[in-house]
């Protein structure tokens, strides 16, 4: 069996009355991109939001690296290592590009590497050395996706998870912040990703799920479930993209 | 002309109080979303410790701030974990709002009963010492005050600006679970901000003790004076706080010299409601006080 980094297991979620997933189970292997697929409410950023430890579930467990994480607070998760990049990218929009990344490093641990991840974090988009002192706000949408990720990436994290890295950004963009993600994943971290855009993620991806109204109903490769006509026919459309 | 550059001067240097005052409900709103209505208690009551400490040991008001202000900053924390830690995650702001205005009459009657209902006000040695230049009178006591204001709002701008925990506040102002997901504790961040803020109180304290007499009653007032300057100067901003201060009392003195004492209150009051009407961001300030929807 090979190296799985984060292994979630019959984890059901709930907010207040509405429970929002139901047993459900994934498995991230160390090294990998593993996508997480499915319709708008079908209880994606909620299973991130649990392994975040932002959410709490009323019963399963997730383990990393073997040890079970559901007692720990989100400190204690981001520094072993798993980092999320929310959706909307929630940059803090009125301090600067560097301040933004500073906070990525908060943690002693990601503290003491700091020189070494912002030199990182420039090498892998350039463009934020040019803006370092500029808003976060005031950057383009793509601008401000990379800083989300690069923000992530200060917190030298083992896992990243990412949710939906392409909403409202162009093709082009889109493109260019997928390779941008391949990229940090052939560096060695380990990616996990929600995406609306269905066709790109599962080609990038070595492994995939498909979630509809809380539950996991389809896992695979990326090429199989690109192949499986009722994935292309609920998700996928024409042209790949639902957007 | 002598007069009026004499009136405003009077303003700026009563005004500093509300500026100061002003800051620390700026930084408890940043994270907790509401208007810390106790804060004009709990100036009344560090005032009180200062008189306390002058009559019993006496000891210089300004001395006082060395022991005052840790004081306070202390008591904010533990404030923050006992009341204010649960309310503060709700959604519902009322809980934290309800929380605050129990707290203001807690303490009101904790003072009436501790220090009876007798204004208070101290007559210190220098009490009124003035200085002339040219031609303005100052009293070197509300002088100091502006000096004690001017001081607050730097520290508080470069602990905000230059320190990681200060970019924390500042981040966990703008959006308090992105800050969580950067392995921040959030609460930690907001009990900061709110000790920060009861330590201003502490320092406005010291100011109170010096050049108001003041009883049980006045920290609700207070408290408004300060929401009126900081909706002046708008959320956001340490120096636009301290502006709105600063220019509610030059408010109040303009209405008390041109139109006579019996119109301060109204004046303020009138600005106050103008400002929010017509101009909700404030005067410096990023963001309204009062959400357009």
């Amino acid at each position: 069996m090979a190296n799985q980094l984060l292994e979630v297991k019959e984890l059901s979620v709930a907010y207040g009355d509405v429970q929002a997933l139901w047993d459900v189970s994934l498995e991230v292997e160390e090294g990998s991109i593993v996508a997480l697929v499915g319709a708008n409410g079908a209880g994606k950023t909620t299973l991130l939001k649990s392994i975040s430890g932002l959410l709490h579930p009323i019963t399963g467990h997730i383990l990393f690296e073997g040890e079970d994480l559901v007692h720990l607070n989100t400190k204690h998760r981001v520094d072993k290592g798993i980092v999320m990049v929310p959706e909307g990218r929630r940059l803090f929009q009125s301090l600067t590009v560097l301040e933004n990344l500073r906070l990525g490093a908060y943690l002693p641990k990601a503290r003491a590497d700091y020189d070494d991840s912002l030199e990182r974090v420039f090498a892998l988009f350039p463009v934020l050395k040019d803006r370092m002192n500029g808003k976060a706000g005031l950057m383009s949408g793509g601008e401000q996706q990379m800083l989300a990720i690069g923000r992530a990436v200060m917190a030298r994290p083992r896992l990243v998870m990412i949710d939906e890295a392409s909403l409202g950004l162009s093709p082009i963009l889109t493109r260019t912040i997928f390779d941008l993600i391949v990229a940090l994943n052939v560096q060695g971290t380990t990616v996990l990703l929600v995406e609306q855009n269905i066709h790109m993620a599962l080609k990038i991806c070595s492994k995939a799920y498909v979630m509809k109204t809380g539950h996991m109903v389809l896992s695979g490769t990326g090429g199989e479930l690109l192949a499986n006509d009722d994935v292309r026919k609920a998700y996928v459309g024409e042209r790949g993209s639902r957007l | 002309m002598g007069s009026l550059v004499q009136v405003l001067t009077n303003g700026i240097l009563l005004g500093s109080m509300y500026g100061i005052a002003a800051i620390g409900l700026s930084l408890i709103f940043g994270t907790m979303r509401i208007i810390f209505i106790a804060q004009g208690t709990m100036i009344v009551l560090f005032a009180y410790l200062v008189y306390w400490s002058f009559q019993k040991a006496g000891i210089d008001p300004y001395l006082s701030l060395l022991t005052v202000v840790p004081l306070a900053f202390v008591l904010g924390l533990g404030l923050f974990y006992l009341l204010f830690r649960k309310a503060a995650a709700l959604e519902d702001r009322n809980v934290s709002l309800l929380l605050a205005v129990g707290l203001m009459y807690l303490i009101d009657n904790l003072i009436l009963k501790a220090w009876s209902a007798t204004p208070r006000g101290l007559n210190i040695s220098y009490s009124s010492a003035m200085i002339v230049v040219w031609g303005l009178r100052v009293s070197w006591l509300r002088l100091a005050l502006l000096g004690l204001a001017l001081a607050s709002a730097f520290v508080v701008y470069a602990f905000l600006k230059k320190t990681r925990v200060g970019t924390a506040v500042r981040a966990a102002s703008e959006d308090m679970e992105a800050t969580t997901i950067q392995g921040i504790n959030s609460v930690w961040v907001s009990a900061i901000s709110f000790a920060i803020g009861i330590a201003l109180a502490g320092v406005a304290g010291v100011g109170m003790a010096t050049v108001y007499s003041f009883d049980y009653q006045f920290g609700f007032v207070f408290a408004i004076k300060a929401l009126v300057a900081l909706a002046l100067g708008g959320i956001g901003n340490v120096f636009g706080a301290l502006a709105g201060g600063l220019l509610l009392g030059i408010i109040e003195n303009l209405a008390a010299y041109y139109v006579g004492i019996a119109w301060i209150e109204i004046a303020s009051y009138g600005v106050f409601m103008l400002v929010l009407i017509f101009l909700p961001q404030g005067l410096f300030g990023r963001r309204a006080l009062v959400k357009k929807v």
